[in-house]
């Protein structure tokens, strides 16, 4: 709230112009020290549960094989940073969306004067950046676990930043454009089963049959999987560009079902 | 419940076998009627959650070993029979400790022990269609031919049972409904990962396969196991003692706290 009135204090009343790239820019650093003042309250146990959740998946899937061999270790380790981004993205991202809806949160920063756009950039560039490190000690407990020695390459930067960006956006447009918080959470928890048991996140694609490799390829838990082993491993992706491509790609959809739904009026 | 009310008026006794089951049946009804949306959805859930999980273990292996997919195909019936009582009984309650309609359930005038036998009832169908179907499942996909012993009907009942009364110790000595919710949260996560009934105790680190021993869940797929399979499953005795154990642990926590005033 103060952070919003700072922005506006500077002009004169009556010069204010709510436009322009410096204006768009300050609201957006407004917008992002008031997300932050929100994030406070759940950002650690947000951390907590991404880092249980994914350590935990990665443990847990090493129970099913009677031997683990170096590559299903291998697969499972850079997999883990995969799946902490995704209950983050499209669980934890929609529920909050809810729990906003819910409590008014969500009319309120809409009725704030600043560009809507800025305020979803906020959310993205915040959630980005706290979605990071829970992914980092996730895949730190799995290689200890599994004892894998990964070749990180400078690839990994890009790659986790998309991935968590495009988690996010999709996870947000999802839940502006779905009103109905039950559906949302349906869809969600679907939406999890099938990345942990149908996507080729910690397996490789080849124990997969064609349909339904084809139909991962064109969601985007397989691309993240693969954007992500690569900036992790050598040699063992092939189809970087296509995967690149894809969440590029879903991002898109993720921003434009959010373009629509805020520049909508009620 | 007209049923109770005619009872109830025309002897005025509340006591007797004539009326523990004039109550069980009154509840078991009452609850089926009013779950009746979510039991429906319930089972829909529980039934794709239940082949998606037969099917996509596959997808774990190149080729996937025998025993791997025995050992899944018969667990996933386990997990099905008590994720109803287990789990999601106890957020049931959870949830009408929230909108405070739990008092009411509470002050219905029906013996205690009709009213878990009720309930022991409806987690019980509920988990049914789903077992069913997996297994069916299973044996089409991997080739599994089970053979059924009589040993399944008391495996299956007392599974459901215990599963049943640790839900119901959990949902009624828990006062705080919220952490009863994180528990069960938690408690997903322990029986698919972190328990011997999907995969063989071997395959976990010793330390928590020993662990595994103390609690119910490992011992649960042995003796429903026992009833699917032949010469799989062994100490079948001492894991039927330690699942009626917590069978008869969670129904004596759930009598003390039902039986306290407050």
């Amino acid at each position: 709230m103060s952070a919003v009135r700072q922005v506006a204090a500077p002009h004169a009343p009556g010069t204010i112009t709510r436009s322009g790239v410096g204006y768009w820019l300050a609201s957006l650093r407004a917008m992002i020290r008031f997300d932050l003042g929100q994030a406070r309250q759940w950002a650690g146990m947000m951390l907590l549960f991404q880092t249980l959740m994914g350590a935990g998946m990665a443990v847990m899937y090493g129970f099913f094989y009677p031997k683990i061999s170096h590559s299903t270790a291998l697969y499972i380790t850079t997999g883990t940073p995969t799946l902490a981004l995704v209950p983050l993205g499209f669980a934890l991202v929609p529920l909050n969306v809810a729990t906003e809806r819910i409590q008014g949160t969500f009319d309120f920063i809409w009725s704030l004067p600043v560009p809507r756009s800025a305020q979803a950039a906020a959310t993205f560039l915040l959630f980005t950046l706290l979605s990071l490190p829970g992914a980092v000690l996730a895949l730190v407990v799995a290689s200890w676990r599994y004892g894998v020695a990964l070749s990180v390459s400078p690839l990994i930067v890009p790659g986790a930043v998309l991935c968590a960006l495009m988690a996010i956006s999709v996870g947000y447009g999802m839940a502006l454009a779905i009103s109905n918080p039950l559906l949302v959470n349906l869809i969600t928890n679907a939406l999890i089963f099938v990345v942990l048991l149908f996507s080729p996140v910690v397996f490789p694609a080849s124990h997969f049959p064609g349909w339904l490799l084809a139909a991962d390829r064109a969601l985007p838990f397989y691309n993240m999987a693969e954007v992500i082993r690569a900036g992790l491993t050598r040699g063992l992706v092939t189809d970087l560009g296509t995967c690149y491509l894809i969440l590029l790609a879903w991002t898109a959809v993720g921003w434009a079902l959010t373009a629509w739904v805020v520049g909508r009026r009620k | 419940m007209t049923e109770l009310a005619t009872s109830v008026t025309a002897t005025g006794v509340r006591a007797g076998a004539g009326y523990w089951l004039d109550s069980y049946r009154a509840l078991t009804r009452w609850h089926l009627a009013g779950l009746r949306m979510w039991l429906m959805l319930l089972t829909v859930v529980q039934v794709l959650a239940g082949a998606g999980f037969v099917l996509g273990i596959a997808l774990f292996f190149d080729h996937i070993p025998a025993t791997a997919a025995l050992y899944v195909c018969t667990g996933v019936p386990v997990v099905n029979l008590m994720i109803v009582g287990l789990i999601l009984g106890p957020q049931l309650v959870a949830e009408q400790k929230l909108q405070q309609s739990y008092e009411f359930v509470r002050s219905l005038p029906v013996p205690r022990t009709a009213a878990a036998a009720a309930w022991y009832t409806v987690c019980l169908l509920a988990g049914l269609p789903a077992v069913t179907v997996s297994l069916l499942i299973a044996e089409a996909r991997y080739g599994i031919s089970f053979s059924l012993s009589p040993a399944i009907v008391p495996a299956v009942a007392l599974t459901a049972f215990t599963g049943t009364m640790m839900g119901y110790a959990l949902s009624h000595a828990v006062p705080n409904p919220m952490v009863t919710q994180l528990v069960t949260q938690l408690l997903v996560f322990v029986v698919f990962g972190f328990s011997a009934i999907l995969f063989p105790a071997g395959q976990l680190p010793a330390w928590l396969a020993s662990l595994n021993w103390w609690f119910p869940f490992e011992h649960m797929a042995v003796i429903v196991r026992a009833g699917l399979t032949a010469g799989l499953a062994t100490g079948i005795a001492s894991s039927y003692l330690i699942v009626a154990g917590w069978g008869i642990a969670g129904a004596a926590a759930s009598a003390w706290a039902l039986g306290r005033r407050g």
